[in-house]
């Protein structure tokens, strides 16, 4: 089954549940029910602001953290060098 | 305490008494890379012949207007026609073809793919070949992201970018994160091209890939996971064009976001 299909699946699931409980067609158990109509409507609304907050610590932490490596350039640079001078010896063209 | 956690324990895993009797074949896409193959070459030879492995190197060049070929016979004459493999295409016909080509003429059981440009360093290769020998893995693959290898490798150094700017690396983050989010592929580094497959694997993966450019390296990563293929990653440090300007621009952003859109409802 293609990762699509599985979204589709679980989240059509959810959803269905979300309404039946927001309808009051299903009741929720051990909680109080004036306190299941307060909390429903608004639960779409934070899991989609939960979902932005954390996007966008991932992200910036991402960034914070991306490593700079310098001194791999260099290293790399001297190894061109020596290449060069290595293959110049062997008769093979570098410019 | 568990005796298979000691640092001395974890130190000893990948290395062995007996050589490696393996033969590690790398396919080189080149397509005007007359300055570079030489040197790529070089380094992946004194690479290699450093650490007593069987080896040799597949050019695949798509008929270069600039002189790759002529250097890479000079190469094969001083380095070994065995080592050495030049099998060039008519035209311009793509990453994915190549490496189809290139696997057609491979005598190894392992293959590297990389980037010619310097932007992959071959002396990441011998701890990519440790860390598949340590826990018998079918793919690894180097990560730009990460400090610390998946599984543990003891002398792995942290990953990294050179000359990328913050928009750059904002760019890469929120393609890789796109990515994660809708695909879970479960490495770090999805667009990356520096990797070691075991040649079955890949010979199986490349048959079912369709995609192409970025996306097509992101789509063998994301069916190989799929199929149950063993992946491990190494942090490679990834030193970006060091001739010539990197382009990244809104075509390649909009593509990038179809090709995910196409794995999440294939794959």
């Amino acid at each position: 089954m293609a990762r699509l299909h599985r979204v589709l699946l679980y989240s059509s699931i959810f959803v269905s549940l979300y309404l039946l409980v927001l309808f009051q067609v299903l009741p929720v158990p051990l909680i109080d029910a004036g306190t299941v109509q307060d909390i429903l409507p608004v639960l779409p609304w934070w899991l989609l602001v939960s979902f932005g907050s954390y996007s966008l610590w991932t992200l910036g932490w991402g960034v914070f953290t991306f490593r700079d490596c310098p001194e791999a350039y260099q290293e790399l640079l001297q190894e061109i060098n020596e290449a060069k001078n290595d293959l110049r010896s062997r008769a093979v063209t570098v410019d | 305490m568990n005796p298979f956690a000691s640092p001395v324990s974890l130190n000893m895993q990948g290395q062995y008494n007996t050589s490696n009797t393996h033969k590690y074949s790398v396919i080189l896409p080149t397509y005007n890379e007359r300055k570079n193959l030489p040197i790529i070459v070089w380094l992946l030879a004194k690479v290699f012949e450093e650490h007593q492995l069987a080896w040799e190197i597949i050019v695949v060049d798509d008929a270069s207007p600039d002189g790759t070929q002529e250097v890479a016979i000079e190469l094969a004459r001083a380095y070994g026609e065995d080592k050495i493999l030049l099998r060039p295409r008519a035209g311009k016909l793509g990453l994915g073809t190549a490496y189809v080509h290139g696997l057609n003429f491979c005598t190894g059981d392992f293959v590297i793919i990389m980037d010619a440009d310097f932007s992959h360093h071959p002396k990441f290769i011998p701890q990519f070949i440790r860390l598949q020998q340590a826990h018998n893995l079918d793919i690894v693959t180097g990560t730009r992201y990460r400090s610390k290898s998946t599984p543990y490798l003891s002398d792995s150094q942290p990953g990294g970018v050179h000359g990328w700017d913050l928009k750059r690396k904002l760019v890469s983050r929120g393609a890789n994160f796109l990515a994660a989010t809708m695909l879970n592929p479960g490495v770090s580094d999805l667009t990356g091209s520096f990797r070691l497959y075991r040649l079955p694997v890949l010979k199986h993966i490349i048959t079912l890939t369709q995609s192409r450019g970025y996306v097509f390296q992101m789509e063998m990563m994301v069916r190989a996971r799929a199929l149950g293929y063993t992946v491990g990653e190494v942090p490679i440090t990834f030193v970006d064009r060091i001739f010539g300007e990197s382009k990244l621009g809104a075509d390649e952003v909009v593509g990038y976001a179809k090709g995910v859109w196409q794995l999440f409802k294939s794959v």
